[in-house]
């Protein structure tokens, strides 16, 4: 059952014992981030020093980290080591605007596979497991987090990568995998595949999914967990705290564990930036304790979602939070990417041809999410061939910069809904959203 | 210049559209002389002769709708076999490339619409060749 823990004096650590780990690492922190060309004048000015912080609630007193500040100390400005002790970096998509980039010592790499190998086996994975992993191994962090955390854990790793489903589903047969992590859209995906290859999932030796990267629901959930005659679980990871490894379900299947000696977890009101009742929606909002290439203090996720309420029967004593409930901002994930209405407006303006409203829509298409977008033409012409290309040309870009192909439609004027004057920008209609 | 203003619109696949240019240009009687559709599944581009170009255009942007002029050929040619393939020929020996063409028939002629990637070029050979260039009509 549950009573297993892969590190049972931090997993099942007494609230009182966890804040006072935390406010331990986080004095070491912010000494680690005075060494941060970002951090130091910023503590310099609100007078923080490690002495500071007596208890968790001094967090109050540190200063918000943005995404927009990692861009504008691109790449390597918010180290708080001297760059010979980063062994890896990681970062976000995006070719026309500035990605965000993540430092890793060997210290944090190793953190990250025990963090990640320790939400495996909360999941009720071991050494016997065959873990596949879905994810493409590159910049993205799902991929090496995940094959580090399998190798940790000790369980035999198939690091497939991403696409080619038959594949996939070969590995999957050939080699006996009990366990696949993937994005939840491409569970379904990869079932229909086997599927129409006469394979029932249901028959293969797979009892475990870890599924994240992607909002969804329960009833997608169950429906996963349906086809595949397996349990899911929801897994939360972001790179900017590592990568997976953050939070994740445990078999309760209800709300996922926070791994709180490795963060300090707020959530506030987006606009006050106060912290809402206890229970109550708010923005996740997160502060590295354990990390030192790259620690962030107070980074805004923009994701929405609540504590839940009580003890978890489980026996961990990491808070739980409830499925994310949407953003802050208008972030769209998309297949597992993150991706911004900004990012799209900033390829479709540098084509003279089009006028500048534009709609995207999202939509779920045989279990896939399909992107849309329709795009308004400046003139007319004649010339057939150059409308054909100009559309295939705005998609090939698109696709540079979000790394999915986008549908693009062509549309006269007055086709894009306006409201209040403003043009609506993204209409998502997917099934689970 | 030995050419005529075609006007080309775009129009999206929906219900609707080309009723409204149609309706645009009947109420301030412009005439409709030839018309030829390229489409796709999500638009098409009407390509129209009318009675006054720019005025056309002038009313389909009021209207919203994108419309834009552009120079093409109209080549009148008897309705015999030979007429066709000779005029077609003159262009492709010259190395000029035909974009696309459309007909329609006047006074018991025919009018070859004629859109080509070297205008220039194009207007010499024509001329050169003694085949009927219309320059107007009415």
């Amino acid at each position: 059952m549950n009573s297993q823990f892969w590190d049972p004096e931090i997993e099942t650590m007494p609230g009182k014992q966890l804040e006072k780990l935390q406010v331990e690492r986080l004095k070491k922190t912010i000494e680690l981030a005075m060494n941060s060309s970002f951090y130091a004048p910023k503590f310099k000015e609100l007078g923080i020093t490690p002495d500071c912080i007596k208890t968790v609630d001094d967090i109050h007193r540190l200063p918000f980290t943005t995404k927009q500040d990692l861009r504008d100390n691109y790449p390597f400005g918010l180290a708080s080591v001297p760059l010979e002790k980063v062994v890896r970096v990681h970062s976000s998509s995006g070719t026309t605007g500035k990605p965000t980039v993540i430092l890793h010592s060997q210290k944090d790499i190793d953190q990250w596979a025990d963090t990640m190998a320790r939400s495996m086996y909360c999941i009720g994975l071991r050494n016997t497991d065959v873990i596949q992993n879905t994810s493409g191994y590159g910049m993205f962090t799902g991929g090496l987090g995940i094959q580090y955390a399998a190798e940790r854990l000790g369980a035999m790793s198939i690091p497939a990568g991403a696409g080619n489903s038959l594949r996939h589903l070969k590995f999957i047969e050939d080699f006996g995998t009990t366990a696949l992590h993937c994005i939840p859209s491409y569970a379904t995906r990869l079932a229909a595949v086997m599927k129409e290859n006469g394979v029932d999932p249901r028959d293969t030796k797979i009892h475990t999914l870890i599924i994240g990267a992607e909002p969804h629901s329960e009833a997608q959930r169950k429906r996963i967990e349906e086809l595949w005659g397996a349990k899911a679980y929801n897994n939360f990871g972001m790179s900017e705290m590592c990568g997976p490894g953050v939070a994740i379900e445990c078999q309760e299947q209800n709300g996922m564990h926070i791994w709180e000696d490795n963060y300090i977890v707020e959530i506030l009101n987006p606009d006050t930036l106060e912290n809402v009742p206890d229970g109550e929606l708010g923005e996740l909002v997160l502060t590295t304790l354990n990390r030192e290439a790259m620690p962030l203090f107070r980074y805004r996720t923009h994701d929405l979602t609540r504590f839940l309420p009580s003890d978890c029967p489980c026996g961990r004593t990491h808070k739980r939070l409830d499925r994310f409930q949407g953003r802050s901002d208008d972030m769209m994930i998309v297949k597992g990417v993150n991706i911004y209405p900004i990012q799209i407006e900033k390829v479709l303006m540098q084509y003279p041809e089009l006028a500048s409203d534009y709609l995207i829509t999202l939509e779920t298409i045989e279990d896939n999410d399909e992107m849309l977008i329709e795009v308004e033409l400046a003139n007319a012409t004649d010339d057939f061939a150059a409308l054909q290309n100009l559309s295939k040309s705005i998609s090939r870009r698109l696709k540079d910069e979000i790394l999915l192909t986008p549908n693009v439609k062509l549309v006269g004027k007055g086709v894009i809904p306006q409201s209040d004057g403003k043009a609506v920008r993204v209409k998502d209609l997917r099934h689970n959203h | 210049m030995n050419t005529i203003k075609q006007l080309s619109i775009f129009l999206e696949n929906r219900l609707g559209t080309l009723q409204k240019v149609l309706e645009a240009l009947q109420q301030q009687n412009i005439e409709i002389q030839a018309v030829s559709v390229a489409d796709t599944s999500d638009y098409g581009i009407l390509r129209l002769i009318t009675s006054d170009q720019f005025k056309a255009e002038q009313l389909l942007k009021h209207n919203g709708i994108l419309a834009n002029i552009n120079e093409v050929f109209a080549i009148k040619i008897d309705s015999n076999t030979g007429a066709f393939s000779k005029a077609v020929n003159c262009l492709t020996e010259k190395g000029i490339e035909i974009k696309y063409l459309y007909t329609f028939s006047l006074q018991n002629k025919l009018v070859l619409i004629v859109r080509v990637d070297k205008l220039e070029a194009a207007e010499a050979v024509l001329t050169a060749s003694g085949l009927e260039l219309v320059k107007g009509w009415e």
